[in-house]
Formats: structure tokens, sequence, C-alpha cells
């Protein structure tokens, strides 16, 4: 009896000590961030691209509001609210004073300066796929914006969500730093790809999710439920979004649809990114798009 | 025979007062009509010079001026008129409104006055080519998503 209890011990401690092991917090590899400089000109638009303010700015703010990244917008989800923290530059408060290897581990590895799990309502799936430089020339740009010493608040997850080393095993199971859509690009198709799997995010709200909330990336972009249950994002995928490249460059511009009818709710502030980058950019989105797989 | 009678009888009753009381309930049907109505002229004003602005159909002064007016005639219309406080989605039938409509209606209003002056820029550049009106796009559509971005629950 009590070897069965030592054996069963024995598989207990074993089994956790593998949890500790598959669940740890990788960094990035410092030798890709030796002697990077940022360049804050060109990180403006990595910024714009990757929507950083649209979830860390307040809900309602405009123009010069949207740069103080105070936190506090809520993101409800079926694992609880997850609230934007303050990324603003203030030392206390915000990430003011990180090292580029710390940010690039938050912003592309999901861990904290503490070197804890983040949780992936931040992006770090998308925007591990981000070049070094892209993500030293963000720094630099988000360096230079105001500081805001309003305090992060608490997400609201429970249990077992709320254990972060649990994130560990997720992002074994999910994160993935491979392109979802492979095979020889042209250049613009590749510049729009770069923008619409690493920076904008898209797949994010327009790829539908298992129950653990992993991307099912074998239906990427046709179309999910909105984390906060309240209605669906719609499928882009080339069997339902039958736009002309032309007409997905006027959405990303102006937010009007072929129908004239303009875009609302989160995307709106997508639009409103997008409409800040060379028209270029928008073109390539658009052809990109055209690469998707239809799906149903 | 009797019993199927009286219950025929509820039924009828009971049919006729729910689509009464659906009438009775919903005292905003017009209001939304009005504002669904606006809405669709002026995407179709909005798609005569979408389609310049595209390149998909030749620049013509006429044409663009007068889909330009349209434009700012519709938007001179919008006002609280046609926004009667619980016209709201949820509570009336086919609306998209949002209740924050009414308890932030100086934004509202303010978000209003842009449009205007975004259509009044439109005029000036649909009187001048396709460029212009390209380029004013995207500030008229600023001026329309500012609105649904806030005010108008998300469709599906």
């Amino acid at each position: 009896m009590s070897r069965l209890v030592s054996a069963l011990l024995a598989v207990v401690l074993l089994g956790f000590g593998g949890f500790l092991l598959l669940s740890s917090p990788h960094s990035v590899d410092v030798a890709l961030y030796d002697g990077l400089k940022g360049d804050a000109a060109k990180g403006e638009l990595v910024f714009w691209a990757g929507g950083c303010a649209s979830c860390h700015a307040a809900a309602d703010a405009k123009g010069a509001d949207e740069l103080v990244l105070a936190g506090g917008q809520e993101f409800p989800s079926a694992f609880g609210t997850f609230v934007a923290p303050n990324i603003s530059p203030d030392p206390v408060q915000g990430i003011g004073g990180w090292t580029l290897v710390e940010f690039a581990n938050a912003v592309t590895q999901g861990v904290g300066k503490d070197g804890a799990h983040l949780y992936p309502a931040l992006p770090y799936n998308a925007y591990n796929k981000m070049v070094p430089q892209d993500v030293a020339d963000l720094k630099a740009f988000m360096d230079g914006l105001p500081a805001s010493a309003e305090p992060s608040k608490p997400h609201q997850i429970s249990f077992p969500f709320n254990i972060r080393r649990s994130l560990g095993i997720w992002k074994l199971l999910f994160v993935r730093d491979d392109w979802v859509i492979a095979g020889d690009l042209t250049p613009e198709q590749t510049r729009g790809r770069y923008i619409a799997e690493a920076l904008a995010h898209c797949g994010e709200c327009h790829t539908p999710r298992n129950a653990l909330g992993g991307l099912q990336r074998s239906a990427w972009l046709s179309g999910a439920a909105n984390p906060d249950g309240k209605g669906r994002t719609p499928n882009i995928t080339p069997a339902k979004l039958t736009w002309s490249a032309a007409d997905v460059v006027e959405y990303l511009t102006s937010g009007f649809t072929p129908e004239f009818d303009s875009v609302g709710g989160h995307m709106a502030h997508v639009v409103e990114n997008m409409a800040k980058l060379p028209e270029s950019d928008r073109q390539a989105v658009a052809a990109y798009l055209q690469l998707v797989p239809p799906v149903n | 025979m009797k019993k199927r009678l009286i219950a025929f009888t509820t039924m009828a009753a009971l049919t006729a007062f729910g689509v009464y009381a659906q009438d009775a309930e919903d005292p905003f049907a017009d209001a939304v009509e009005t504002r669904h109505g606006l809405m669709l002229q002026m995407a179709s004003d909005l798609g005569t010079l979408g389609g310049m602005a595209k390149g998909e159909v030749a620049y013509d002064k006429a044409t663009a001026s007068k889909a330009a007016a349209n434009v700012a005639a519709i938007a001179s219309v919008i006002s609280m008129a046609q926004f009667p406080a619980g016209s709201e989605n949820g509570k009336s039938a086919d609306s998209y409104a949002l209740a924050d409509i009414w308890a932030k209606q100086d934004d509202f209003l303010a978000k209003i006055t842009d449009l205007n002056n975004a259509a009044a820029a439109m005029q000036t550049a649909a009187a001048t080519d396709g460029d212009a009106i390209k380029a004013s796009m995207a500030q008229l559509g600023g001026a329309c998503s500012a609105c649904h971005k806030a005010y108008r629950q998300p469709e599906s």
C-alpha cells in the first residue's frame, strides 16, 4: 500500500516537474536585438499598423489623446475580463525604462518584465512574426509618447485561467511563429502578409478559436464569434468577401463598403489605423486577402 | 365543439391583441424608418462620388456636384428630430441606435457637425476633379464611422 502511495507521489512529482519545465517563460534571442537602434518616425507606422492605441488608449480617445496609452479598456471573454494595462513611458505605472529586450519579450513572446507570462489578449501570437528592427522602431516611437501615472487595473480572470504559469502550456499548444499563408509570394503579397499576420493581427478577431482559445488556422479569417459574446466578426476569405482590391483599399481608407455603408464597432479603429499607412500598404493587404483559401 | 370555439376565439383575440400591442409598443417606427431612408439616400449619392473616386466612372462635374449637394442636404437634415428618446436598439424594432446617443447627446451632435463640415468639403472637391473627391472621401468616411463606431450596434 505504502509502495503504491510512493509510486503515485513520484508520478505526481514527475508530472509537476514536467509542467514547470514545459510552462517556463522563454526570452527572445538577445543577439537579434544587440546594437539595434530604433527610428521613431518608422516606429510610428509600426505603431498604427499594430493597432496599439486601439486597445491601450481610452475607448473614445481621438487626436492627441490616442497617444496616451494609460490602459483601462475592458475586454470581456469566456475566460474573464481582460483590462488593458498602462504602457505609457511612465517609469512607475507604465513601461518607461524597460530595455529593448524586455520590451521585445513582452510584445513578441508575451513575457512581462517580471518574467511572468502575459495573457494572449496581447496578440503576441501575431507580433512574434515582427522583425526585430520594427520592434526597436516601435519602442523608439512609444518612448516619446506622453507618460500617464494612471495605475494599471487587475484583470478579472477566474480559476484556473488566473494561474499564469498554465499559459506556458497554452503557448506550447497554440503559439506559432510560421506564416499561415506560405509559398511563393510577390513582394506586394509578402508586405500584405506581414501587415495582416504580424502587425494588424487580423486573425485574432476574424479566425475562429477552439474551446481553449487557440486559433483554428485551418479556418483562417473565416469569421468568428465575438469574444464578448455579442455577434460575429465576418468571414473575410474570398468565399464571402467578394470585393475587388480597389473596394478593400477604399474600405481601409475611408471605411466605406462598396454599398457605401460605413464601418462601425471595433473595426472602425482598424480603419483609422490603416488609413494612416501609405496607400501601397493598403493595396498590399488587399492583395494578401485574395490569397487566403476560401472557407464557406 | 363549444370548447373548441372558445379556444379559437381566445386565440384570435390574443393574436389580434398581440398585433395591436406590437404597434402600440413601437411608436418610433416612423423615426427609425426615416433614419434608414436618409442613410440609404446618402449611400446612393456616395456611390456616385465613390465610383469617380475609385476611377470606375469618369469624372463628371455636374453629376458629382449634384451628388455632393445631396449629401450635404441629408447631413443638414440629421438631428435629434429623427432620434426621439427611447428609439434605441432592443427597444424599437430595426433600430441599431445605441442608448449612448442620448446619454452623450453633446458628443453625438458634435459628430453631426463634423459630418456637415466634411460634406461641405466634399462639395468643393466635387466641383474640382476625381482626385479631389478621392481625398475628400477619407474625411467624409471618417465622419460617418466616428458616429457609427460610438453609436451604432454592429450588425450580425
